[in-house]
Order: C-alpha cells, then sequence, then structure tokens
C-alpha cells in the first residue's frame, strides 16, 4: 500500500461520520443507511485512481454514494421491493433504531419527497454544501438545484406542521 | 419590495451575494412579515439539520470502518452477523459469537433488573412486572398489550405502546415496549405462557414526547436485542400473524 492510499484511507475513516448522517438523510432505515455508506467506501477504493488529487474528498464521496444509492433504488424498483416511498412493507412496523424522535419526523418527511428533492436538502441543509457544490455534484445547473431545494423544503415545511416552524 | 420564498431560503443558506443581503438585512428591520417567513426557513433549516446531528456521535459500526480502510467485502460482511438487519435483505450473516458489548449488556440488563424490582414492583395487580422463575415476567396491563397490542394500529395514547416485534435466535418473539406512566422503555420475551422481561432502561424518553415514544429504542435495549440474535424486525402483516398465532415460538 503506498503512502498515498493509507493517506486516503485515514482521511475516509474520519468522513465516516458524515457519510453516515449524509445516508441517514437519504434513508430512514439505518441498516440500509449502513449498508449505503459501505458500498459507497467499497466503490470508493474500487475508483480510488478517478479521485484527483487536491479535489475535496467529500464532495467525491457523496458524488460516489448519491450514485449508489440511485443504483440502489433503481434495482430494488426493478426488482418491485420499492413500491412508493410510503410503502412500509420494507420497513419494520415502527422504527426501532432511531433513538430520536425528531430525527425519526423529519426522517418519515424527507421519506415522502421525491428523490431528486431529497437529495438536494440532504446535501444542502444536513450536509451544508454549498449550492454550487451540490449542483457539480448533482450534475445539475444551479437553477434546477435551488428549485428542488424550494419544493424539498416546502413540503417538508407543510409536513413537520407550521411554516417550518419547530412545532 | 416583496421577496419570494427562493430568495429567502437562499438568504438563510449564506448563498445571496453582498448586495442583496444587505438588502434584506435592512428591510427586516421594517417589515415584521418578512422577518417571520425569514424565521420560518431558518427554522425548518435549523430542524432538519439538527435532526440528523447526533448521527455523527454515534459509534461507527467495525464494518463500515474496515471497509473505509479497504478491506475486502467478505471480512468486512462478516461483521454484519451482530447488527439488525431488517426485511428485504435476502442473504443474511451467519450469527456473530458473543463479544464483550454483548455481555455487558445482559449484565447490565441484569443490574436494570434488580433496580426495577425495588422501583417498580409495587404489590397489586397495576405493578406492570412480578418475579417470574428467573427473569422479571410482565403483568396486568402489560401482559395483555404484549399479548394483543399491534404497532401497526397504535394511536400513540395507550397506556403501553410497542415498538419493534421480531423473533430471537432461539425462535421466541421479543417486542420492545414503552410504559406511558413511568417512561420506562423495555424488552419482553416470550417464554411459554408468559413475556419475561430481560431489560428496561428509564434514560432516554424526553419529557413531554411520549407521541413518538414507541420509536425510541435505549441503547441498552438495542444491545439486548442484538445479543439475542435478531435476524429479522416484523413488518405490520407478520406482526399481526405472530398475534394470531398466540406468539408460539418458530423456527428461528
Amino acid at each position: 500500500m503506498t503512502h498515498t492510499s493509507e493517506e486516503i484511507s485515514e482521511r475516509i475513516v474520519e468522513l465516516l461520520p458524515r457519510l453516515r448522517r449524509f445516508a441517514r438523510s437519504l434513508s430512514r432505515n439505518q441498516h440500509d443507511a449502513d449498508d449505503l455508506v459501505q458500498a459507497g467506501v467499497e466503490r470508493a477504493w474500487r475508483h480510488l485512481g478517478q479521485f484527483k488529487p487536491g479535489a475535496n474528498l467529500a464532495s467525491w464521496m457523496f458524488g460516489i454514494m448519491k450514485n449508489a444509492w440511485i443504483d440502489n433504488l433503481r434495482t430494488r424498483r426493478r426488482r418491485g421491493e420499492v413500491a412508493l416511498p410510503e410503502d412500509s412493507g420494507e420497513h419494520p412496523a415502527v422504527s426501532p433504531v432511531d433513538t430520536s424522535t425528531e430525527m425519526w419526523s423529519v426522517s418519515e418527511a424527507m421519506s415522502k419527497l421525491p428523490e431528486e428533492q431529497r437529495l438536494a436538502i440532504a446535501l444542502v441543509l444536513v450536509e451544508g454544501l454549498s449550492y454550487k457544490e451540490a449542483a457539480e455534484l448533482l450534475e445539475i445547473p444551479m437553477g434546477t438545484l435551488t428549485s428542488r431545494l424550494a419544493r424539498g423544503r416546502t413540503a417538508l415545511a407543510a409536513a413537520l406542521g407550521g411554516n417550518g416552524n419547530p412545532s | 419590495m416583496n421577496y419570494g420564498d427562493e430568495i429567502l431560503m437562499a438568504y438563510v443558506d449564506g448563498e445571496l451575494d453582498a448586495k442583496p443581503r444587505a438588502e434584506i438585512d435592512a428591510a427586516v428591520g421594517n417589515d415584521p412579515a418578512l422577518a417571520r417567513r425569514i424565521e420560518h426557513q431558518r427554522a425548518l433549516r435549523d430542524k432538519v439539520a439538527g435532526a440528523f446531528a447526533k448521527v455523527l456521535s454515534e459509534p461507527v459500526p467495525d464494518r463500515l470502518a474496515s471497509a473505509a480502510r479497504g478491506a475486502p467485502a467478505a471480512e468486512s460482511a462478516a461483521s454484519r452477523g451482530n447488527v439488525l438487519q431488517f426485511p428485504a435483505r435476502a442473504a443474511r450473516a451467519p450469527a456473530a459469537p458473543w463479544r464483550a458489548r454483548e455481555w455487558a449488556a445482559m449484565a447490565a440488563s441484569l443490574l436494570l433488573g434488580v433496580l426495577i424490582s425495588w422501583r417498580m414492583l409495587v404489590p397489586g395487580d397495576g405493578a406492570p412486572f412480578v418475579a417470574g422463575k428467573d427473569a422479571l415476567v410482565a403483568h396486568g396491563e402489560l401482559a395483555r398489550a404484549l399479548d394483543t397490542q399491534l404497532a401497526s394500529e397504535q394511536r400513540g395514547e395507550e397506556p403501553v405502546l410497542i415498538g419493534l416485534t421480531f423473533k430471537a435466535r432461539d425462535g421466541n418473539y421479543c417486542r420492545s415496549f414503552v410504559l406511558r406512566a413511568t417512561k420506562t422503555t423495555g424488552l419482553a420475551c416470550r417464554a411459554g405462557p408468559d413475556w419475561q422481561v430481560p431489560v428496561t432502561d428509564t434514560s432516554v424518553i424526553p419529557p413531554g414526547e411520549m407521541q413518538q415514544a414507541s420509536s425510541v429504542v435505549a441503547p441498552a435495549i438495542l444491545r439486548a436485542i442484538e445479543a439475542r440474535g435478531v435476524g429479522v424486525a416484523l413488518d405490520a402483516d407478520a406482526e399481526k400473524s405472530a398475534q394470531l398465532s398466540g406468539w408460539k415460538a418458530g423456527s428461528p
């Protein structure tokens, strides 16, 4: 193992908490979320050659996870495992794992968003990426990003009660 | 000036250029409605960001740490036996042997059991637990809820809230629950005709948040669940048929 890949290994380990947070904001099932992190990290190692030295490793990893997430959703939809966002069949009757009620209600609301809006919200509101970073990562124009953010936020505000007011 | 929502969102996201930003800063003082709209946007952003913030301080599962270090996938998959897995997953890793963590959890639950025995074992029908042969046994209202209540049909106002139902490694059903009155969460596992209660915890339910309480599972209880080698959490249909079968132990 070269010095560089050892360094990258350490940096990926350091990023794990953020990668897990990103995944949890995409999937309300904790174990699906950790599976996504694992898939993303494994993919990153396979494609390490594509990482440009000096680029932002976090953004690169988020991009890989985004692709892994979308691929995963497509595969499962094809198999008919995920019918609708509301589909409760693949989830426990009540979320067993989230230890926070706040996380639970926000996850619920996030899970009802269209995928493209959920990704935008996760990157900007949860992970704090700039519009520019998020748009590049999602490979969409800025205007598309801001309108996805706006629609996602409006839906979240409605689902969480009030106009975004903490209830 | 009438600002659209998108501008105000960009404002709270810190994405506006200096000039429009300064204009809004100046306008807010004389425009309570504008101030309110900005406050709503800020509150929503804080709420969404805050909801996931605690993931950062959670311990990272071993399998992810080894994957991050570039360990081959097969190796990391082997360490998955000790985590909860949920439906829609075809292959299941074999259960890992107990490690210090699980033993610690068992020890903690025994201790909690002792604490419970003097804190909550008030005599009479109202007690949620009675001392059984080798563990606490659910009693009265708790026993009835464990027998009959379905998590999928709860209104959230019941005195006992059922959380997760699963089949333990030994084939017996276990259910997590919350006692509303004492804000106690716990795990009950079927043992013959009884529900044994190996672990309870009173540390996690924030005051005034019983609404979602059945989704709260204390770490001690999660560890107890993991220690039972759980495979799959039941979905609403499976929960119902398990209840109809009288919670009879099946093949693990």
